[in-house]
């Protein structure tokens, strides 16, 4: 990223201090480096996420998290000429937050305990729901207990299946496809009778496609989608959650997942959600 | 014109001209650092008064609007769950007397809230959004308790008619107030921060102009001095040195006192009032995790639901992995005995992340000396608090209802309920961060108040000094 100009009184502090050699005093007065501050950004998004962030093939990307990310972009003075997409996978989402190769990750990045130990996250900036996805014909599953025996497919290196085998204690088997998109395909094929994962995410599979499939709609965790941001930027934090409320008061939140999402009957929440608080 | 002009410059150029000159740079540059320590102590002085009287107190009261909100629903389902048994717990009287006192409190809160946030429209708009939906989660809630009570719902089996509006007032309490409420305690620790912040650099930044001038002052004051020894031919003159000394003394004395009251006000902040806040959250969390136990024996069918949002909810308050509430329970018990070591921090276990949440690890960081005791207290509290959790869930598991049914209402009685006994270990804990902050707030003021009258003081008398110095000199010349 690059940087505005600070500001004049930190310049004539820096100036006062340099003349006067009173180095201690510099302490007092050190600003930290912030995103509040840059004039561009590089912001890391899934490409392989139909509805939240996918590869266009002509080298742009599309999605939810796109559109969340221009957004709030545009509300720390960055324009969208500015920002920068990059892709970046589920497992690469720290290391490049960590290394500066991206400013910001918005790529259905959930906030957890733990990640909050390396990452600092403003927003979530929309709340998902683990659901479940059946083939529309499927009309005997109702809800997530009706399983039991089924066999369920989730993305490689996913814990979904494990909250509904430890979590629920309910007996389903278990099938591994090396993504979301290998799953859809196995559910359309008959291979496997449902597919489970936030909802968010099914809901962009089914867009593509919404009389093939259907969800059980019976959300059983919250999966907090964070905008991640270099550990201790607690004034970048502010700023992104001022901008989260704001993109839910003057209702663009909805314009965006209506655009995404609208074709599915998915229950989209259009009120902010709680944030995670920045220190 | 030329006579006047060089007789002028002829007495620019005379011996008291000179001296008059140097003493006026010494009256100048002692009246600057009058000027900017001046400036820069009420600077000071602002900032703590904004953190100790307005935006702390303020941010503090924004944060139990979270904790009233939730309390209201945790009431109503306590009341739909007693049914017509209005003995049971501390009785539907109590509850319902609680859910008016939370109203109130919410109601305050929210006042409170909107004095914080002046002319600030993205938290404007969110406090009269909680103030509408407030009054539209009300209807629906009495909604709910008609219905119910119309329908003579016994214990624990609530009203299929009265559930439908009952679960449309939670979710809304859900999706729409209580996250507001939150934010709009974020926002106003976020107004603290910033507020913090800026007064800290601003101070900094008199720090300087208050050291430089002091530099002015005493270069000034040492060029008087050595002038007058050449010319004069005399030893040091007394008074000018004792303005000398007098102007390192007044320098180095505001900067110290201006340093210690920064360190105080960062206590009172970081130790006191943040530390603080971060535990209200953690007791406004859990009052809305007791009562998912209630939402998850009114509402069977969306009970999986309740139960895991009831794990994720005290994972936010103190983690421990676990994938499921057993696993939880086993790991909070650990916790709890191993205190005051915190399980996975001490790095054996690369893959163990340690005890973090809100009373974990940043609840430890937090602590003064000879705080362990009371971070005990609360740990243990919330390890009976999961133990009875454990307990309900598997007589309602089990499909003892009224069992489960006794053991909510146990938890939630005012009385001596696991959950009463929790906030009141928790309280303990938070009045210690509170006297953090009202201790370094009334510090940092000790700090700067001799000086009201120790700088004007100091200053005159430095004047007085440098005219005693110079004018026996003048006189030689009258």
């Amino acid at each position: 990223m690059r940087f505005r100009h600070r500001r004049t009184a930190a310049a004539a502090a820096l100036a006062a201090v340099a003349v006067f050699g009173l180095p201690a005093c510099s302490a007092v007065l050190g600003e930290e480096e912030s995103l509040v501050d840059a004039a561009s950004m590089t912001v890391g998004v899934k490409t392989d996420q139909p509805g939240l962030g996918l590869d266009d093939g002509d080298g742009g990307i599309t999605g939810f998290d796109v559109d969340v990310a221009l957004y709030i972009a545009d509300k720390l003075g960055v324009p969208a000429d500015d920002v920068e997409f990059t892709g970046v996978t589920s497992a690469e989402r720290e290391e490049k937050l960590i290394s500066g190769e991206v400013d910001m990750v918005v790529a259905t990045y959930s906030i957890t305990p733990v990640r909050k130990t390396q990452v600092t996250f403003g927003g979530p900036y929309y709340v998902a729901k683990q659901d479940v996805l059946v083939r529309a014909e499927d009309t005997d599953i109702r809800g997530v207990r009706d399983l039991e025996g089924r066999s369920v497919c989730q993305g490689e290196g996913s814990y979904s299946a494990v909250r509904i085998t430890e979590g629920l204690g309910i007996d389903v088997q278990k099938t591994e496809a090396p993504s979301y998109s290998a799953c859809i395909d196995s559910l359309r094929e008959g291979d496997v009778d449902a597919v489970s994962t936030d909802n968010l995410i099914l809901a962009g599979f089914l867009a593509e496609d919404p009389s093939a499939f259907r969800f059980v709609n019976n959300p059983f965790t919250d999966e907090k989608y964070g905008v991640g941001l270099p550990y201790g930027d607690v004034r970048a934090c502010e700023a992104v959650n001022k901008a989260i409320s704001e993109m839910y008061q003057d209702g663009t939140a909805q314009e965006f997942l209506e655009t995404w999402f609208g074709e599915t009957d998915l229950q989209v929440v259009t009120s902010v959600p709680q944030f995670e608080g920045c220190v | 014109m030329s006579e006047r002009g060089t007789r002028a410059r002829r007495w620019r150029g005379t011996t008291p001209a000179r001296v008059r000159l140097l003493t006026l740079t010494c009256v100048v540059a002692v009246a600057g650092l009058f000027g900017s320590a001046a400036f820069t102590l009420n600077q000071a002085r602002d900032g703590l008064s904004v953190l100790g009287d307005d935006a702390g107190p303020q941010a503090m009261a924004t944060t139990k609007l979270y904790l009233a909100l939730a309390d209201m629903d945790a009431r109503v389902a306590d009341v739909l769950l007693m049914g017509t048994d209005h003995e049971l717990g501390s009785g539907r009287e109590d509850a319902l007397e609680r859910y008016g006192n939370s109203r109130a409190r919410a109601n305050e809160a929210l006042l409170q809230a909107a004095s914080l946030t002046e002319g600030d429209t993205v938290e404007k708009k969110n406090i009269r959004a909680v103030l509408d939906g407030v009054g539209a989660y009300e209807q629906l809630a009495a909604e709910a308790r008609l219905l119910n009570d119309e329908a003579q719902a016994p214990p624990g089996r609530v009203d299929e008619a009265a559930l439908e509006p009952y679960r449309r007032a939670t979710r809304m309490m859900h999706t729409e107030l209580l996250p507001k409420a939150f934010n709009l305690g974020l926002d106003s620790s976020a107004i603290v921060r910033a507020n913090h912040e800026e007064r800290q650099e601003a101070v900094g930044l008199g720090l300087l102009w208050v050291g430089a001038v002091g530099a002015v002052a005493v270069a000034a004051l040492l060029g008087l001095q050595l002038y007058l020894r050449a010319r004069f031919r005399r030893r040091v003159s007394v008074p000018l040195a004792a303005a000398t000394a007098g102007t390192v003394l007044l320098t180095a004395g505001v900067t110290l006192a201006l340093f210690a009251s920064g360190d105080h006000q960062r206590d009172a902040k970081e130790e006191g009032l943040d530390a603080a806040m971060a535990l209200s959250r953690a007791g406004a969390i859990v009052t809305d995790m007791q009562a998912d136990e209630s939402r998850y024996l009114v509402d069977r069918e969306m009970a999986d639901n309740y139960q895991q949002v009831y794990l994720e909810r005290a994972q936010q308050v103190l983690f421990r992995p676990a994938s499921n509430l057993e696993a939880y329970y086993e790991a909070i018990d650990e916790v709890a005995a191993a205190y005051p070591d915190l399980p996975g921090t001490d790095g054996s276990d690369p893959d163990d992340p340690g005890t973090l949440g809100y009373l974990g690890q940043n609840a430890q960081d937090a602590l003064l000396p000879g705080q362990e005791d009371a971070l005990a207290g609360v740990l243990e509290s919330y390890n009976a608090l999961q133990n009875e959790d454990r307990a309900l869930r598997s007589a309602a598991g089990s499909g003892d209802l009224a069992g489960a049914l006794d053991i909510r209402m146990g938890i939630a009685h005012t009385e001596d309920g696991a959950f009463q006994a929790y906030e009141t270990a928790l309280e303990e804990l938070t009045g210690l961060h509170v006297g953090a902050f009202t201790e370094g707030i009334e510090r940092g003021d000790a700090v700067l108040a001799p000086w009201t009258w120790l700088l004007p003081v100091g200053a005159l008398l430095l004047l007085v000094l440098v005219v005693l110095g110079v004018r026996p000199r003048l006189a030689e010349y009258r």
